[in-house]
């Protein structure tokens, strides 16, 4: 079979091309995001929640440094049927649904502007502009499962798997730039796509915020079967053993 | 340049030193700087006035009140400037209006605080300080500080209460099972005796090297030895003798290291609180 040779200009016009326009979009993106994002508002009651929350699990695994007493006081303080602060505190349980949110709308809408939008403008761009190529050529043999992935755009039953087309390399390109914008733009920028992609995966499980009714009465819990161990029952006799020895 | 990074990062409060530097070479440039422009005129303001050089100060929160208009960091800097003229009431507004528009600013809290301590008005900043604790529960510097405002009107109890719960934030800090040591010691009674002696022994295991807690404990050996003697616990008399003997041993070892030490046992035998 012949080896199938490129013409030079498809490097010099597509190939390159295609790298330098997703690398400058999303170092463009980088900015927009920046621009565009707000800081986030944190609410009083959000945090007193989680820092109680934080005190009542130290408390559990700390309690054992306490003489029995205090450790017991503090925990008459979080769980006391009457006065206790997990059971006079009342929250509401937050509203479930982020389209009556709308600074949640807002935050949905810049996110969807800055990354949804730009990804299916500029690939179907790239689609329409480039079509047809084959751009480069991967240095190791593929099986014919491979096809779909580094030949969009090209149907060609007889080519070998590993040509890869133009519409493909700007996808790999999409995925493969991580590295070069934290190289450029620093840890943690908004250029990367395939951390959008991965976020809106999960996305449906890690927008709903915590029910802090929920987490107080979990605590309650554990809080309620926790078990007073004086650790420092033995510290003498440590102390006097560790220095025969 | 390299120097002041490095202290703002490990946050080391050489103020003399940020100022030599900031009059020898930083003053007349420090619109080349790019970054971190805002950065070291924040660490000068307040090396500034550690050092009662207000004029610097002022001079550099022009600058950054310029570039950044209406921001809460400078004016929580604006506050501490004040608060440094002893312009309380005025640094004391400018907070309220930082709370007000970010409810959730630890810093500009604490620093209330601080005003009403500077003031003198301990049982005021209890107060504030509570306030402050009870909404934000896990800080621990706020324990910190609200035990050492009760130790100074002499509330052992509730100072107590905030040892212990620095003591559940931070376990491993020997400096806090000593300090609860040291404040039940003071209390007296046999029951915080016995305490003191447990929490001291605890952080001479967290840090054999500390001679404040070696001391301590030498002392509550010594007043628990005579109260047993009159109450006539032999078993629990003889271990706490043992703990003694162990302390004032460590004690003459550590003295003769440092040879020149006065008789030190001696010292501390006259300081011991004998009924």
């Amino acid at each position: 079979m012949v080896e199938l040779l490129l013409d030079p200009n498809i490097r010099l016009w597509v190939f390159l091309p295609i790298v330098i326009i997703t690398f400058l979009v999303g170092i463009v993106r980088h900015y927009v995001s920046i621009i565009l994002s707000s800081q986030k508002k944190i609410e009083l009651l959000q945090v007193q929640d989680s820092q109680v929350m934080i005190r009542a699990r130290l408390l559990r695994e700390n309690g054992k440094y306490l003489p029995r007493q205090s450790f017991a006081m503090r925990r008459h303080w979080f769980n006391n049927e009457e006065t206790g602060y997990f059971k006079t505190q009342k929250r509401t349980a937050t509203s479930q649904n982020p389209m009556t949110d709308p600074g949640m709308m807002t935050d949905m809408l810049k996110g969807n502007v800055t990354n949804v939008l730009p990804m299916i403008v500029i690939g179907g761009w790239i689609n329409w502009m480039f079509s047809g190529f084959l751009t480069t050529k991967v240095p190791f043999p593929l099986t014919i499962r491979f096809k779909p992935m580094l030949q969009r755009g090209v149907e060609l039953t007889y080519l070998d798997a590993s040509w890869v087309s133009s519409a493909s390399w700007y996808f790999l390109n999409v995925f493969g730039l991580r590295t070069i914008y934290a190289l450029v733009l620093g840890e943690n920028n908004a250029a990367d796509q395939s951390k959008i992609m991965q976020e809106q995966m999960s996305g449906a499980a890690m927008a709903m915020p915590p029910d802090p009714k929920a987490a107080f009465k979990a605590e309650w819990e554990a809080l309620e079967i926790t078990e007073h161990k004086w650790a420092l029952a033995t510290a003498e006799s440590d102390l006097l053993n560790s220095s025969e020895e | 340049m390299e120097q002041l990074r490095q202290w703002r990062e490990s946050n080391e409060r050489k103020s003399e030193e940020i100022i030599e530097i900031w009059e020898k070479s930083l003053c007349n440039n420090i619109d080349k700087l790019a970054n971190d422009k805002h950065l070291i005129l924040e660490q000068v303001i307040y090396a500034a006035l550690d050092c009662h050089m207000y004029r610097v100060a002022t001079v550099c929160l022009l600058m950054l009140s310029n570039d950044f208009p209406g921001s809460l960091r400078v004016m929580k800097l604006k506050a501490t400037l004040l608060e440094a003229k002893e312009k309380y009431d005025e640094a004391l507004a400018v907070l309220d209006t930082i709370i007000k528009t970010d409810e959730t600013n630890t810093g500009a809290r604490k620093r209330r605080v601080a005003i009403l301590k500077a003031q003198g008005l301990i049982p005021e900043a209890i107060k504030e300080l509570v306030d402050y604790l009870k909404k934000f529960m896990s800080d621990v510097e706020g324990w910190q500080e609200l035990c050492s405002l009760y130790l100074q009107v002499q509330d052992y109890s509730r100072a107590v209460y905030c040892a212990e719960e620095l003591l559940i934030h931070q376990p491993h800090n020997h400096l806090h099972h000593q300090r609860l040591a040291e404040i039940r010691y003071t209390m007296g009674g046999l029951e915080n005796m016995e305490l003191a002696k447990t929490y001291y022994c605890h952080a001479l295991k967290l840090n054999p090297e500390n001679t404040r807690a070696l001391l301590g404990l030498f002392l509550v050996t010594n007043n628990l030895l005579s109260q047993y003697k009159s109450s006539g616990n032999s078993a629990k008399r003889k271990e706490t003798f043992r703990l003694c003997q162990w302390a004032q041993a460590r004690t003459a070892q550590r003295t003769a290291k440092e040879s020149a030490a006065p008789p030190l046992d001696q010292m501390m035998l006259n300081l011991a609180i004998t009924d």
